[in-house]
């Protein structure tokens, strides 16, 4: 112990090891900002009427879209790799944003996560080719959120007329209104499709899960239902059945919730 | 005889079944009178027609059976020439008058090609009732009662068949998009490369499943849809992922 303190001293002593210090601390400084900026983030408002459109195209990353109450689209984005392109459009009352256009021929660009504010009445149209989706608090007349290959896809407090949501691996989540003759379309590969929803919701419904023959209707079960190709499918109506449910998993499960 | 009594007698004129005074006051009576020539002209169109098809077609069951039904029914179609002029003089001169000049002749046959197809439509309803298809069922193909009304007369496809000639397209524009796809990933990382991967084989797998349940049962439209499905989905992956 003594030897290596000994050591240590003399080092100090000698004025290269002083240099030596000061070229590690100048590395690392100069080394911590650029490992920050390697992200870039983007942030972008544009003032929107109350039923504007939002378009998405997103190559990889996760995408939240979430209500609020301004007249405003609030756009935030943070991106894997510096040079990734993002470059949204406004035009007659829609915002568009196609990371995978703007992107093309740049090759790996990258995940680009977004977090984007959109007015309740918003309609939103949003898909990934991998990644998850989380739309909430939306009452427009139109939601779609559709991956590609793989993610989850979470919709929280939903009002709309026309809902489809889909993707290959991964669980759905669906939380909200059924509106009378609305329309609203859940498909998956693998996964689990969860639809939750008012008892006093009124539709038609077309649920399909061949393969695990798991679908459970909790207390929407009613003596309308009636279970075909040997329990692969459930067709029946709840209520007096005005809007249509149509759910098809074709290698995993659906459920059904009382909200 | 008026009017009505010759036109009684083209068919049996044509069929050369009237005896020689009859039938010498018939083709008389064509000569002189314009609207008697016109409904026997028809009538040896019809026949021609029926002639020419004969000799392509089968006979029908019963071509005396079938003249007299289109005898009787140009017989509550057509009007003594007497009353005829009173409805022309009282008409004013509109649609009938002006665009559609059609024979007797022609309605009769127009109104019996629609009788017959709407019966042969309605029986087939009515069976399509009685066997008790409902839509969503795992036997209901999705077929529309035009389409099947084809495939009876063997003219349309079979469900089969048009299982196997949609199934034969898809896959046709997959291995389009399975190439565009080669091209481009090699400027994929690994992990879209992965990703990518594991999708495909999970669709793959539905992709299987279904078309080994529609091998043991051609019919069963549940799995017919479900590989209609599944063929979509990784025409849409690949399709997706061509462009990144």
């Amino acid at each position: 112990m003594n030897r290596i303190a000994n050591t240590s001293k003399n080092l100090l002593k000698n004025g290269s090891a002083k240099v030596l210090l000061l070229v590690l601390s100048g590395a690392f400084l100069i080394a911590l900002p650029s490992a920050v900026s390697a992200q870039k983030s983007f942030k972008k408002s544009y003032p929107a009427s109350k039923n504007v459109r939002l378009d998405l195209v997103n190559r990889t990353g996760t995408v939240t879209v979430e209500g609020w109450e301004r007249n405003e689209i609030r756009i935030s984005a943070s991106l894997e790799r510096p040079y990734a392109s993002i470059e949204p459009s406004s035009h007659s009352g829609q915002i568009r944003i196609d990371v995978v256009k703007a992107n093309q021929g740049r090759g790996e660009v990258g995940d680009a996560n977004f977090t984007i504010y959109v007015p309740y009445g918003a309609t939103v149209d949003i898909e990934t080719r991998i990644g998850n989706l989380n739309v909430s608090n939306v009452r427009g007349v139109y939601v779609r959120a559709h991956i590609t290959s793989e993610g989850d896809v979470t919709l929280t407090n939903i009002v709309a007329s026309k809902v489809t949501a889909k993707n290959v691996n991964g669980n759905m989540f669906f939380d909200g209104i059924v509106r009378p003759g609305g329309t609203y379309v859940f498909k998956s590969v693998t996964g689990d499709v969860n639809v939750r929803i008012p008892l006093e919701s009124s539709f038609r419904l077309l649920a399909t899960a061949p393969t695990t023959r798991n679908i459970s209707l909790g207390s929407f079960s009613n003596t309308s239902m009636r279970l075909i190709g040997n329990g692969r499918r459930v067709v029946g109506k709840v209520g007096g059945g005005s809007a249509t449910l149509t759910v098809e998993n074709l290698r995993g499960t659906i459920s059904f919730l009382r909200r | 005889m008026n009017c009505g009594n010759y036109q009684n007698l083209i068919s049996a004129f044509l069929d050369g079944e009237l005896d020689a005074d009859t039938w010498k006051a018939v083709e008389g009576h064509m000569e002189a009178c314009e609207e008697c020539s016109n409904v026997f002209t028809d009538f040896s169109s019809i026949l021609d027609f029926c002639e020419d098809s004969l000799a392509v077609d089968s006979e029908p069951p019963n071509s005396h059976a079938l003249w007299c039904r289109i005898n009787n029914i140009i017989e509550t179609e057509v009007p003594e020439p007497q009353e005829q002029e009173v409805v022309v003089s009282e008409a004013a001169p509109g649609f009938w008058n002006s665009s559609l000049n059609l024979s007797a002749g022609q309605i009769a046959s127009a109104v019996a090609c629609i009788a017959v197809v709407s019966s042969l439509v309605t029986v087939i309803a009515f069976q399509n009732l009685a066997s008790g298809a409902e839509p969503g069922s795992s036997r209901d193909s999705g077929r529309t009662v035009f389409e099947k009304v084809l495939a009876d007369l063997g003219i349309g496809e079979t469900p089969v068949e048009r299982t196997e000639r949609r199934v034969k397209e898809q896959r046709a524009a997959i291995d389009y998009w399975k190439t565009k796809v080669e091209a481009r990933r090699a400027s994929w990382n690994n992990e879209t490369q992965i990703v990518f991967d594991r999708n495909l084989s999970e669709i793959d797998k539905a992709v299987n499943e279904y078309t080994k349940l529609l091998q043991e049962d051609p019919q069963d439209s549940i799995s017919n849809e479900m590989l209609d499905s599944a063929l979509r989905e990784k025409m849409e992956l690949l399709r997706e992922f061509s462009e990144l």
